[in-house]
């Protein structure tokens, strides 16, 4: 019988280049963890790192095994309570990126991702380092790499299966303006 | 009103102290300005080469030899200049010298040592070692080898067997003529650093209509009475319960834990004529206690000479935070096992031009002249292959149809379909020169085939909790046709040991390479929104530099402990894992 799911340790280390529009974030940059929709932390308020903020907060979450994305989405408050909360960019690292790549999965692994807004525009880079707490039942780390799907050894090293990171398409802006 | 040109800003930075531990710079700044303002530039370590020998030949009548090591160094080039004498050890065939001789270790180059054992002639027993003629001395025997043999043996001592010289007439003795062990150690090594949170409560106010704005100055008191400052903290603005942002000593800096430190608090002025708010005398020792205890320490102020009591402020001096961090240097790691593994991979695409024609990059010139390729394999290979343990080294070719088939974009060089490996600099050109002749130039440039190869070993050592650190050296005389899938290529393996080293011979337009080099730019971005964890390219064009003092590739070279070490350091990899 399979594990329903597994320890994720995912520590969100920093943020570089936040912008609200064409300003940089002030303060207060916190990051959502999100496995599902029911499955989510928060990072502690980074108050004083301003755009560049850095919180190297550790935390602990239940990945079911299925899961195919971790999203992390960084927001900053605009008042001193925690109410209004403004989404500064959404980042989803696809799950084969660290489980059947190329670093075993218990090894602590180091990775970044491009922050894309509500518009889909570029708006800065996220820093996490995360490690699976438990090896893989069965250990080889060639069956990790399949997936535990059964497709057997891949040849020529780790392939995606099929995960695709689209990007949404905002009709009220011209096409060059993605690529800032 | 002059003040209005000074540069505030600037003066209100913290100066000095050392280098927070993440980061790799781990050298002592004043020698290392001397050195470079000698030519000798790297990442350096001063080593102590330490000497002793066994069964030195018997060459006086009535007593044993009484040996001494004269050691020279090869320069460019090719000849050996001296260096260094030990002392002469009396009646003895088995000496442990103790006079050691101090070289400068670059990881860039590969530094020749030869070492020569003389017997002393008695009648010159009383004479300085320098002013020996060696022609007058009795020649023992001799040995050489490089100084990155010595310091990537796990117990940095290498044993090397005593020859005769190649000119002298071959003698009908036996050849036993000894062996000479040489011992290195690092002269500054493992650094222990000191990371410290200072603040303070109930400062005195010492501006008109504002609050004071400390900084902290921290000096050391040396022998004669006078005290050398080391660093300074930030200035914190209008503030009277300060905490400043961590300080990083290094405690060799310093001297030692015990050596008397003053903490001076000052208050800014931007005229420069900061105002003395209190000051503290502790060493580092004190300082632990201080934070172990929880305790805080009064500043005091010295009053005028005449009193001799200081007067004690209210004001009260806290250490939050004290960690001593041990900084391990690249050579710790050599010590505890771990090693550099060389790969190589030669671009075979037909822009280098016809291998047969002497204007081809890829031409063997009979005479033996390098071509560009063989140049760079030899000029990387060269140091790296001390770093390896098994000197087997992969090799692959890329953008080239082997025999029968398509073109591959990652085929073994030495021919094989099973295995990549090739043995020594040696099997790096044989192979190279045979596949030379067994596949047709074709392309395009791509490098993602053979970065996805080494990243899989990489990867696979890593499983394997092996030691190893990669360093891939692409050879390539064009610019890549599909950028972004090596991009995509680089950004999935940021994140293992490995380094890639990117040389661009002939003369086309690199420009666009540059993008892979973050140095140069932005960090790389793959097509599914992955960013490089780290810069591991490093892009240099390769120019026939004879006369030149350093090479390009050596400052690429350079770079890989700097590297190495952030690898590690980052992970919280220690050398003793």
């Amino acid at each position: 019988m399979e594990t329903k799911s597994r320890t994720l340790e995912i520590t969100i280390l920093s943020a570089e280049d936040l912008r609200t529009g064409n300003t940089p974030v002030k303060k207060n940059a916190f990051v959502v963890v999100s496995i599902d929709a029911f499955n989510s932390k928060e990072t502690k308020i980074d108050g004083e790192g301003g755009s560049y903020p850095s919180w190297n907060d550790k935390l602990v979450m239940e990945m079911p095994v299925q899961t195919r994305f971790i999203t992390l989405q960084v927001k900053y408050c605009k008042g001193s309570s925690s109410g209004g909360e403004k989404l500064v960019g959404v980042a989803r690292i696809p799950v084969t990126d660290f489980i059947g790549g190329y670093s075993p999965e218990t090894c602590l692994q180091y990775l970044s991702y491009r922050l894309r807004d509500a518009k889909g525009l570029k708006n800065g880079i996220i820093n996490v380092s995360l490690r699976l707490k438990e090896p893989l039942r069965d250990c080889s780390s060639q069956a990790a790499s399949a997936g535990g799907i059964g497709l057997g050894i891949p040849i020529d090293g780790p392939t995606d299966f099929g995960v695709v990171t689209g990007i949404p398409i905002c009709s009220a802006y011209p096409p060059n303006a993605f690529f800032r | 009103m002059g003040n209005c040109c000074s540069d505030v800003g600037g003066g209100m930075m913290a100066i000095g102290g050392t280098a927070p531990s993440t980061s790799a710079a781990n050298q002592n700044d004043a020698a290392d300005w001397y050195f470079k303002s000698r030519g000798i530039q790297g990442l350096f370590s001063q080593i102590e080469l330490s000497f002793s020998a066994t069964n030195l030949r018997d060459r006086d009548v009535f007593s044993k030899s009484d040996p001494m090591v004269v050691v020279y160094i090869q320069e460019r080039d090719g000849a050996f200049t001296e260096v260094f004498r030990t002392e002469v050890v009396l009646n003895s065939l088995n000496p442990k010298w103790i006079t050691k001789y101090t070289v400068t270790y670059q990881f860039e180059i590969v530094q020749i040592l030869l070492f020569r054992v003389f017997d002393v002639d008695t009648q010159f027993h009383n004479v300085a070692v320098k002013m020996l003629k060696l022609e007058e001395q009795q020649y023992l025997g001799e040995a050489s080898c490089a100084l990155s043999e010595i310091v990537s043996k796990a117990n940095r001592s290498l044993t090397l067997d005593l020859v005769q010289r190649e000119e002298s007439v071959p003698s009908t003795y036996s050849q036993h003529r000894g062996k000479l062990t040489v011992h290195a150690e690092e002269c500054f090594s493992s650094k222990t650093t000191t990371e410290m949170t200072l603040k303070c409560l109930n400062l005195e106010s010492k501006d008109l209509f504002s609050k004071s704005d400390p900084f902290l100055v921290i000096s050391k008191v040396v022998e004669s009475g006078i005290s050398i400052p080391v660093c300074k903290t930030e200035v914190l603005k209008n503030d009277l319960n300060p905490t400043w942002k961590p300080v990083f000593l290094n405690i060799e800096q310093i001297g030692s834990k015990d050596i008397p430190l003053v903490i001076e608090c000052f208050d800014f002025n931007s005229n420069g004529k900061h105002e003395l708010i209190g000051k503290v005398q502790k060493s580092l020792a004190d300082l632990e206690k201080l934070h172990s205890a929880r305790e805080g320490e009064n500043l005091f102020l010295p009053t005028l000479v005449g009193h001799n009591q200081n007067k004690v402020l209210k004001s009260k001096f806290f250490v939050e935070n004290y960690s001593e961090t041990v900084q391990y240097t690249f050579l710790d790691y050599l010590s505890g096992g771990f090693e550099l593994n060389f790969m190589v991979a030669v671009d075979f695409t037909a822009s280098n031009g016809n291998p047969r024609l002497p204007d081809s990059l890829h031409y063997i010139d009979p005479s033996g002249r390098l071509n560009a390729y063989q140049k760079a394999i030899h000029e990387v290979g060269e140091v790296l292959q001390f770093y390896d343990a098994d000197k087997r080294f992969p090799a692959w070719g890329f953008g080239a149809r082997p025999i029968d088939g398509p073109v591959s974009h990652c085929f073994n060089l030495n021919g094989s379909s099973n295995f990549c490996e090739v043995e020594g600099i040696r099997g790096i050109m044989m192979a190279y020169t045979s596949a030379l002749f067994n596949v047709s130039l074709a392309g395009p440039t791509l490098f993602g085939h053979v970065i996805n190869r080494a990243a899989m070993i990489a990867s696979q050592s890593l499983a394997n909790d092996a030691k190893k650190y990669f360093v891939l050296l692409i050879i390539t005389d064009g610019v890549i046709t599909d950028l972004q899938e090596t991009k995509d290529a680089l950004v999935k393996a940021s994140d293992l040991p490995l380094s890639i080293l990117i040389v661009g011979v002939g003369g086309a337009d690199f420009k666009e390479m540059e993008i892979l080099d973050a140095d140069k730019g932005e960090r790389l971005e793959s097509s599914t929104g992955r960013v490089a964890s780290r810069d591991i390219v490093q892009f240099v064009p390769f120019r026939d530099v004879q006369n030149e003092g350093t090479s390009v590739v050596q400052s690429l070279l350079a770079e890989l402990p700097t590297q190495f070490l952030t690898y590690m350091r980052s992970r919280d990899i220690k050398p003793n894992s």
